[in-house]
């Protein structure tokens, strides 16, 4: 067995062991902030055993593992529903660039270990009502105010922002120059003077995003993580934190077992729907699909583990696995019939076709939305040319609105 | 076995294809379609020179003992260069089946002419749509064949077939020379596939398995072959993303190049996914022969394999406007060798019913 095969074993084993207490079982029928209590205390134990910052520096409470170490456990994670997502955003991005960013290095650990031991939590600032994708076209600003900075402006999808301490936030400090000069990095206190956190209902019902208002709300200087004006080459070092996270060919729906154990249940003109060619074509073209996905999955990893960099088909998976999730899903309604109306708001994306149906609209948009991630492989990786872009090397405030 | 490739691999890969287009050209390719019983011989000759033919054959056998990874990576650079002959796939599959099959004589008689590529191999298991007949319309008695081989890829210049044949009692696959047999050629819109119709009628013909046995070797066959076709298929897509992509940065309209507007980029993004997915899973499918699930790895490669080489081909045709549909530019290669790939070897709707069959647990 390989070293990793060996870590995989015994994190397999603590998981299964931690399963009983804070599985999917567990947290059935818990409310919100019963199950966000279960998740801090998840977090803690998964700290005290060590696979808390799996691949982060020791001196910040890490276990200075690898990236593949942490993959492998998250891998394994997956399987068993742990209130974990309440840190993924957390300690996935705002929490390892304050490690990298952050100036006050005792403050710095700090809230790095109670990061890690789930007992503040993080958000990330980027979004706005002006616009998702045109990151650097933001409004929120922040203005010089005696030794420090007077933040107004508003946030948008900032997911957990409602249970968050502190978050970290991108603003213009400067709208006389091209839209990506005038940005800053900040980090922000969500409980300060000023800062108004609304939640936002989604389609499928959970509130887990929120809009983000801030009113005057002032910040000293030290709360800088990037030059004035160089906000935006940090914001991007956050985006690129995390780019081989570990992924799921089912794109967060439902795995293909699930549809063809419903196509072998029902029938369909008094046959099994299995014996159906419709039925039967989507399900091969699920399986080649995820299978390409997973087989680009295990290359990128044994890439890494042979110490090289993992090609640009790693991006696909987003794209491709959450658009086909969102149409299988629709089948596997169309698959009950009547008996498909059935819908409980609680039910879980990975096992509930209705569920993973109604968020899957989500999924195609938020963390970059299809439009962008094709725009993306157009041309970073195939170097075509970017679109008609009349907002490029013009001052921010001369912009064409 | 790994999906990463070694140095010898990736060696294997650049090599076939610096030789590939130093020496196949469309120019060489289009009067190829209009001439019925012809095909590119200079692609086969390199493919005779550089050993590719031997790649995957056992060294006891007069082969290089190396295996479907190989070999794909010589197809799916005989894919982007649009091959000139269905050989490289046919005479490997009929090889298998002797290997994998055979008596020590019938090894003997043929492995080492057709790893050397002296011999051609073809391989008749169809009858037109259906891809594995439960009763093919070639039947088996007495050491003889009878009745017609329809559409046999690389049958008029083929040696020796392999056949599934319906026998006395139960399907057989039977080995058969070809030097005394009639063919026709099948006018074709690709025809350098040399696509025949064989009159097998009192040809001798020797077993290779019976009954289920028969069926499964055949099935075995055919994804070993699917695997390589997989790649071709793979290449052939590859290229054309690239040559859409090309196009789309030179072409100009409207004040700009045509690779600007999110219509044209998107779709050449969209056909990176599918190169990208067919390729992993062409990868994925060589590497696991042998294995208890090659069959399903096969189909998958094989089915998106084909997606991805339709798609490209439609697409990158659409991308070039009028210029695209000149016999000239000769986009049309792809798009003929696009189908006639999609058929060698079983449609994908064959294939995605022996998918479907393991996934749901009801494999034969």
């Amino acid at each position: 067995m390989s070293d990793l095969e060996a870590y995989r074993a015994k994190a397999a084993a603590w998981l299964a062991s931690m399963a009983p207490t804070f599985g999917r079982d567990a947290r059935k029928g818990l409310s919100e902030a019963d199950d966000l209590a279960l998740g801090r205390r998840y977090q803690k134990a998964k700290f005290d055993a060590g696979y808390a910052g799996i691949n982060w520096p020791v001196e910040y409470g890490g276990q200075g593992l690898g990236h593949l170490e942490k993959v492998t456990f998250d891998a394994e994670e997956m399987k068993h529903g742990f209130p974990s997502f309440y840190f993924g955003i957390s300690l996935g991005m705002p929490v390892p660039v304050l490690m990298q960013f952050g100036s006050d290095k005792e403050f710095v650990k700090e809230r790095v270990l109670k990061a890690l031991q789930g007992e503040e939590i993080w958000c990330q600032l980027f979004s706005e009502p002006s616009g998702g994708s045109d990151l650097a076209g933001l409004r929120t600003k922040a203005e010089p105010d005696g030794n420090g900075w007077k933040i107004n402006g508003q946030k948008v999808w900032t997911s957990w922002a409602h249970y968050s301490d502190y978050g970290v936030i991108v603003v213009r400090t400067d709208p006389n120059v091209p839209k990506h000069k005038g940005l800053t990095y900040f980090w922000v206190d969500m409980k300060a003077p000023g800062v108004t956190v609304r939640p936002i209902k989604l389609a499928g019902g959970d509130s887990h995003v929120n809009e983000v208002f801030f009113d005057d709300v002032k910040i000293t200087d030290d709360h800088r993580m990037s030059p004035v004006g160089g906000g935006f080459a940090v914001a991007i070092a956050t985006l690129m934190i995390e780019r081989y996270v570990a992924t799921d060919s089912a794109g967060f729906g439902p795995h293909l077992d699930l549809f063809v154990e419903l196509a072998k249940e029902v029938q369909l003109n008094g046959r099994p729907a299995i014996e159906d060619g419709r039925i039967r074509q989507q399900i091969a073209r699920n399986h080649a699909m995820r299978s390409g996905l997973d087989s680009i999955n295990v290359r990128a990893r044994l890439m890494m583990q042979a110490g090289m960099i993992p090609g640009p088909e790693g991006s696909l998976n987003k794209l491709v696995a959450v658009r086909s999730r969102q149409k299988l899903s629709e089948l596997a309604i169309d698959l009950q019939g009547s008996d498909g109306f059935l819908f409980d708001e609680h039910a879980s994306q990975k096992e509930d076709w209705a569920s993973s149906w109604i968020n899957a609209p989500t999924g195609r948009i938020a963390g970059g939305s299809d439009e962008t991630l094709l725009n993306t492989i157009a041309e970073k990786v195939l170097g075509l040319p970017q679109d008609h872009r009349p907002d490029k090397g013009i001052p921010f405030n001369q912009i064409p609105a | 076995m790994t999906i990463l490739y070694d140095e010898g691999q990736q060696a294997i890969a650049t090599e076939s294809r610096r030789v590939l287009e130093a020496r196949v050209s469309k120019d060489a390719l289009l009067p190829l379609l209009e001439a019925t019983g012809e095909y590119h011989r200079p692609f086969w000759d390199t493919a005779k020179e550089q050993g590719w033919t031997a790649l995957a054959l056992p060294e006891s056998e007069g082969g290089l003992g190396l295996g479907l990874v190989e070999l794909g990576l010589i197809a799916h650079q005989a894919g982007r260069s649009i091959s000139g002959a269905p050989f490289l796939t046919s005479s490997f599959g009929a090889a298998k089946a002797i290997e994998l099959f055979g008596s020590d004589v019938q090894k003997a008689r043929w492995l080492p002419g057709l790893a050397s590529g002296e011999l051609i191999g073809a391989i008749a298991f169809s009858a037109g749509p259906d891809v594995l007949p439960g009763r093919p319309d070639v039947t088996f008695a007495s050491d003889r064949l009878d009745g017609t081989a329809r559409g046999v890829s690389g049958g008029l210049a083929a040696d020796v077939a392999i056949v599934l044949a319906n026998g006395p009692d139960a399907p057989v696959l039977a080995l058969v020379e070809l030097a005394g047999v009639q063919r026709s050629a099948v006018a074709s819109f690709d025809n350098s596939r040399l696509i025949a119709d064989l009159d097998l009628s009192g040809a001798p013909a020797e077993t290779l398995a019976v009954g289920d046995a028969a069926r499964d070797a055949a099935l075995h066959i055919l994804a070993l072959q699917a695997v390589v076709t997989a790649h071709e298929q793979t290449g052939g897509a590859e290229v054309l993303m690239e040559i859409a992509r090309d196009y789309a940065l030179t072409r100009r309209a409207f004040g700009q190049p045509i690779g600007a507007f999110q219509s044209v980029k998107h779709r050449i993004a969209e056909l990176y996914g599918l190169v990208e997915l067919a390729r992993a899973n062409c990868v994925h499918a060589a590497a696991c022969e042998g294995a208890a699930d090659f069959i399903t790895a096969a189909a998958a490669a094989r089915l998106s394999a084909t997606e991805a080489y339709d798609t490209a081909a439609r697409d990158c045709i659409q991308i070039h406007g009028g210029i695209g549909v000149t016999w000239e530019i000769g986009l049309h290669l792809h798009m003929r060798r696009a189908r006639s790939l999609a058929i060698e070897q079983g449609s994908s709707l064959f294939w995605e019913d022996v998918l479907v069959d393991r996934l749901a647990g009801e494999a034969a």
